[in-house]
């Protein structure tokens, strides 16, 4: 059996809300397997960013294991983590979180110029990324003038310039419409088909989840259904 | 990268912050420029003497007006271990009536040491019996080189040799002239005119210049000279000359003598605490605007820490903007500083001094880094998982 990328294990999250703790994961366990798109479903309030934001590190569990490439995500320090996701997670916002000051060819050196350093190969990587998602005529072009779907183009392709182990991806078709939307959710799976990404996306939308490779779906922060296990 | 760019994209944002910061470093450098205009018209012609220390006489703190030293007490200074070289200097206040009006001066008498003044305008030589080297501040009363200063109520005129700069003395020009001129002057002052027209005063005859020969009798009275200035042997303190003199004398350096008496010590200290509360201001200034730029923009901070920006990744961002911001503001500050002074009367208190200009704009960089950081304790809290939704926590 091939090794899963990605393991979660009795993942659990308390908060300490207003009204006393609040449970927003609870024993949340699953495998996900190199190259394939999960799509992590559920209601508003039933724990899908909460997971997303512990696998990339930016949320400490209460308990439980997050294991990417076998790799504890769950122990690193929150400036460890930070390395970690400069070097092998590509992000993708709901919002996009495009740099507004940015170009969308700066947007996407942002990322090899929080590394350290902004060579050649990638900028000739970056204008290749965009060459693929069809904004080669856009790439001097600011957020503010690019459309919701080609904004949402930039934060993928920015997602892939570090050549991510795997992709978070979070609600990335929820601000277009359903014409749009698709197009992107095509525009993602093919990019995490072609090179063999691991990718969690997060979504609302029954219909964007049931187009994953796996489907995880969350109410109340427990796993109603994995389709892996079925 | 990040901080310049922004910079670029939001040029009418940033360009306005810059002016804002500019107007406080103008009024920064206005503030040390008049308070140095003012010290300096306070005490300019005091504190410029070119000594290592003046000598007083005893219990009069340090007051120019009040002290009086006698032939014997000059003798005494000038003999005194640790002295290389000395000079005396007398003190009067005169009006002097101008093509404009009357105004008060400040009459100096120099006992050969005319080389310390720096000559603006005229002949560059020590002035003769009855001339007078001036503040040009006395131009704004009408006075040019060549004129003949009328002295009320005393009789004689001075003729005006040539202009120095920055001798003033309570805000009045200084008039330099030979000592001996001086003790005429001071023996004049003292005496009715009447008793100087019809007396033993030959040289202070009305409308004659003075010539500088008083007599025995009013000498006696006026004193020989208001102070002593002397440069000390290598080594020598005024401290040690203090303690070398009896207490008869009080010593001290030009700079401690300018600031005492006339309130200087008061108005120092008032002027010093407006600089502060105005650099006070400007840090806070500074450091609020950029605090409500950073905490606008705490979603864009939260989404590149998502992306793996260390803090002090994006607090040296903020460094860059506010270095770029307050140089630009520095030039704007400083062009709009001189252009203030350049249109201010010439009597006014505008003395810019390049050190205290360039310890005022440290300050401000200094204020800026400092109120900086108020936007580092509201980087250090954006939590980058806000930059996911966290609409259902």
């Amino acid at each position: 059996m091939k090794m899963p990328a990605l393991e979660v294990t009795q993942l659990t999250k308390h908060y300490q809300g207003g009204s006393g703790r609040v449970t927003a994961l609870e024993a949340v366990s699953f495998t996900l397997e190199g190259g394939r798109l999960l799509g992590v479903l559920g209601p508003s309030g039933s724990g899908k960013t909460t997971l997303l934001s512990i696998i990339a590190g930016l949320l400490r569990p209460s308990s439980g294991e997050v294991k990417l490439g076998g790799s504890a995500v769950h122990l690193r320090s929150a400036r460890e983590a930070a390395a970690f996701r400069r070097g092998h997670v590509g992000l993708v916002f709901q919002d996009h979180h495009l740099v507004p000051y940015l170009s969308a060819l700066d947007n996407l050196l942002l990322v090899p110029h929080l590394r350290g350093h902004v060579g050649d190969a990638d900028r000739q990587h970056a204008s290749r990324l965009l060459a693929e998602f069809g904004l080669e005529q856009r790439a001097h072009h600011k957020p503010a003038e690019l459309s919701g779907g080609e904004r949402q183009r930039v934060a993928i392709a920015r997602a892939l310039m570090n050549s991510p182990e795997i992709m978070l991806v979070d609600e990335p078709t929820s601000n277009l419409d359903t014409e749009r939307g698709q197009q992107v959710l095509e525009l993602l799976r093919d990019q995490v088909h072609r090179r063999g990404t691991t990718c969690v996306m997060v979504t609302h939308d029954p219909r964007m989840a049931a187009q994953a490779d796996q489907t995880l779906r969350l109410v109340d922060g427990r796993v109603a259904t994995n389709s892996a296990a079925s | 990268m990040l901080a310049v760019k922004e910079l670029l994209g939001s040029k009418l944002k940033f360009g306005l912050i810059a002016l804002a910061i500019g107007l406080v470093v103008s009024l920064t450098m206005l503030m040390s420029a008049m308070s140095e205009g003012l010290v300096t018209g306070m005490t300019g012609a005091k504190r410029s003497l070119d000594a290592d220390a003046l000598v007083f006489q005893g219990d009069t703190a340090l007051s120019l007006e009040r002290s009086m030293l006698t032939d014997e007490d000059l003798a005494v200074i000038s003999s005194a271990d640790g002295v290389a070289e000395a000079y005396a200097v007398g003190h009067l206040i005169v009006t002097i009536r101008g093509p404009q009006g009357s105004f008060d001066a400040h009459v100096f008498g120099l006992g050969d040491a005319f080389d310390q003044l720096p000559i603006t305008e005229g002949e560059r030589r020590s002035p003769a019996a009855g001339e007078a080297i001036v503040d040009a501040t006395a131009a704004t009363e009408g006075i040019g080189v060549g004129d003949s200063l009328s002295l009320t109520p005393l009789p004689g005129e001075l003729r005006v040799t040539a202009f120095t700069e920055g001798r003033r003395y309570i805000m009045a020009p200084a008039v330099y002239v030979r000592l001996d001129t001086w003790r005429s002057l001071r023996a004049a002052s003292l005496l009715a005119p009447s008793a100087i027209d019809g007396g033993d005063t030959g040289p202070t005859r009305g409308g004659d210049p003075v010539d500088g020969r008083p007599t025995t009798a009013t000498q006696a009275l006026a004193g020989s000279a208001s102070i002593m200035a002397v440069r000390l042997a290598p080594g020598v303190t005024p401290s040690d000359l203090s303690a070398t003199l009896s207490p008869a004398f009080e010593v001290a350096t030009p700079e401690e003598a300018s600031l005492a008496g006339n309130g200087m010590n008061v108005m120092v200290l008032a002027v010093n605490g407006i600089q502060l509360v105005s650099l006070l201001i400007g840090a806070m200034v500074i450091g609020v605007f950029f605090y409500i730029t950073t905490l606008h923009k705490s979603g864009q901070i939260a989404a590149v820490k998502a992306l793996g920006a260390s803090n002090y990744y994006v607090y040296r961002q903020l460094l860059v903007q506010i270095t770029i911001l307050v140089t630009l503001a520095a030039i704007i500050g400083v062009v709009l500083a001189l252009g203030a002074g350049s249109g201010m009367p010439p009597a006014m208190a505008f003395d810019p001094d390049p050190a205290r200009w360039v310890l005022s704009l440290l300050a401000v960089y200094a204020t800026a880094y400092v109120g900086s950081l108020f936007s580092l304790r509201s980087i250090l809290l954006v939590d980058p998982a806000t930059a996911l939704d966290r609409a259902e926590h």
